[in-house]
């Protein structure tokens, strides 16, 4: 019982970081970054390449990587996407070529092996009678911590109202005075950064090889539908739902059955409410 | 006048090309020749469909190989597990391709906005992982092997399959050129004033989906049947991403310009060939690219270009 509330939160996080990101940048500039897999899956590999090829220690590899991601992210939003901007279709089909070329850079880069990609802790901790590795629990924490923080970054700083109001109405926000295309990169390297910093963390114990940047996407789709898309309190507790869900299937059916929890949640809110738990616009 | 002649020049291009086609494998007598076209002239069938839907409607599919692979695993099933006759495999395969078909549709196309696009990448994603955790039944990684080939010949099957993309072509652009085909453009155009017209907006989407998916999910039971062999892989994202390449290379809504876009693409890769761990990066780049530079794909204009050349003025 206690693992299941332990292994649930420690997914519920790792999809949270990933689902708010995702969120993010279509809430905020109206685009579906099919890339952002690809953000979570730069992290891992550039956590992986400076800590075990540049031998740097973990923490500054880490932060290097994610910086180095959200410049990623930026540049990406810049040079492929915003001449896009005009129609979500062509912004879906750059950004899916753009996840492509990336596997296959990773894929020429690193080859298909899976990578190892160093914890911060390698101990394991007995929790009521549960053995959990300090990476799952580290994840869990700097999952929280971070998307507390920006949620406070959001709703309290003067550059988080920007970023609201340009959500709200982007026009409008304009009108304001508000450099909208400047808060898009902004917006970009949060939502990037926010990825990374999630494939570092799940690292250790997920499989790490190019390919890894699939699944993530398809599992942020899934809880922004069931949240609401553009809803960031909605992907967080669709996020904690998915992550829960696929724990108990995991551990009540079979691990191999959790993989369809996503789709099939997608599936019938779709059918059942197409806004979302959160949403405020029907099918927008 | 005008319209006749060019008409007529349509009617020539395209027998032309079949010709073409038909007469390669005769002047080159290979089997690697043959078995290259074969594959170029199965994923024409794939492009072609892929353009009738998300062509014409704009709605863009990102897992069309959610219907190939279900029309190979149907034609691996039902000929190696229950033995059925080979020819069964592709009206079996267009059936249980138009169910998923209704099942990924019905959800998503009565909404605006991408998340059609978006729940076909995951159905696809997820129908993979299916074929390797039920691998029980799927062969897994392996697939199923030892399908029986539909005929014998290597040519044989070869007119079949080129005679199966000539029907298909000529089916889906009388639809895309009647009514019908006016009705999905329009839908491309502005949903919101087709609904107001009267139009039954969700009806055309998931019927063309259907359609697409019946001729995507025979193409994909013909692959099987040209293998011998199903797997997994067939339901990659990079299948899907492959097609949707072809469709811009050749240039969207045009249907006649996708066949062209994927045995053009077919045919360079294996000038590529050397290049091996590159082809996939080689795709991606030129589709991006052909997005950036080409939005309205090469075949398609070359063919215009060339009957305005040749006289036609529509």
């Amino acid at each position: 019982m206690l693992e299941i509330l332990i292994v649930g939160a420690v997914s519920s996080a790792i999809y949270a970081m990933l689902a708010v990101g995702f969120t993010l940048i279509f809430g905020v500039a109206r685009i579906l970054n099919l890339a952002h897999g690809s953000f979570y899956a730069l992290g891992a590999y550039g956590a992986y390449f400076l800590t075990s090829q540049l031998k740097l220690p973990l923490l500054p590899a880490s932060l290097l990587a994610i910086a180095a991601v959200a410049l990623f992210g930026v540049g990406v939003e810049r040079v492929l996407i915003r001449p896009m901007r005009h129609s979500q279709l062509a912004v879906l089909m750059i950004t899916l070529a753009a996840a492509l070329v990336i596997e296959q850079a990773l894929f020429l880069g690193f080859g298909s092996e899976y990578r190892n990609v160093p914890a911060f802790i390698e101990a394991k901790y007995h929790i009521g009678g549960v053995d959990v590795a300090g990476a799952r629990l580290l994840a869990l924490g700097v999952g929280t911590l971070v998307i507390a923080a920006l949620w406070t970054f959001i709703q309290r700083t003067r550059l988080g109202s920007a970023i609201l109001a340009i959500s709200q109405d982007p026009q409008a926000a304009q009108y304001m005075g508000i450099p909208s295309d400047r808060i898009f990169s902004l917006v970009m390297a949060i939502s990037a950064a926010l990825a990374a910093t999630a494939g570092i963390l799940a690292g250790p114990f997920l499989s790490v090889q190019p390919t890894m940047w699939l699944l993530p996407i398809v599992k942020a789709f899934a809880i922004v539908v069931v949240g609401g898309l553009g809803s960031i309190p909605g992907s967080i507790l669709a996020a904690l739902m998915l992550g829960y869900a696929e724990t108990l299937v995991g551990y009540l059916i079979s691990t191999s059955w959790t993989e369809i929890v996503s789709v099939l949640a997608t599936l019938l809110m779709l059918v059942v409410r197409p806004a979302g738990i959160f949403g405020r616009r029907a099918a927008f | 006048m005008a319209l006749r002649s060019g008409q007529r020049i349509d009617a020539a291009g395209a027998a032309g090309f079949v010709a073409l086609m038909a007469a390669l494998p005769l002047a080159f007598d290979s089997k690697y020749l043959i078995g290259i076209l074969t594959v170029s002239v199965i994923y024409g069938i794939w492009a072609v469909t892929w353009d009738f839907m998300s062509g014409l409607t704009g709605r863009e599919n990102f897992g069309h190989s959610l219907f190939i692979g279900v029309g190979a695993y149907t034609a691996g099933f039902l000929n190696t597990v229950y033995g059925a006759n080979a020819w069964w495999s592709l009206p079996a395969a267009m059936v249980v391709a138009v169910l998923f078909a209704l099942l990924m549709g019905f959800p998503t196309l009565r909404l605006k906005g991408p998340y059609f696009a978006l729940a076909m990448l995951s159905g696809a994603v997820i129908m993979q992982r299916l074929m390797l955790i039920f691998w029980e039944h799927t062969g897994g990684e392996e697939g199923i092997n030892g399908i029986a080939p539909l005929i014998r010949s290597q040519l044989g099957f070869y007119y079949f399959a080129l005679g199966c993309l000539a029907a298909v072509t000529a089916l889906l652009l009388a639809l895309a050129r009647s009514h019908w085909g006016l009705i999905l453009r329009a839908i491309r155009g502005d949903e919101a004033t087709c609904q107001a017209a009267g139009i039954n907006v969700t009806f055309y989407k998931i019927a063309s989906l259907a359609i697409s998916a019946a001729f995507a999910g025979a193409g994909g039971a013909l692959y099987a049947h040209y293998q011998l062999q199903v797997s997994p892989q067939l339901f990659a994202v990079v299948t899907s991403i492959l097609i949707i390449t072809m469709v811009y290379v050749g240039g969207m809504a045009t249907i006649y310009g996708p066949v062209g876009g994927a045995i053009l693409l077919v045919l360079l890769t294996e000038l590529l060939r050397n290049f091996g761990e590159w082809r996939l990066m080689v795709y991606s780049c030129t589709l991006i690219l052909i997005l950036f530079f080409l939005p309205g794909g090469l075949v398609a204009p070359t063919w215009r270009r060339l009957r305005a050349a040749f006289g036609a003025s529509s």
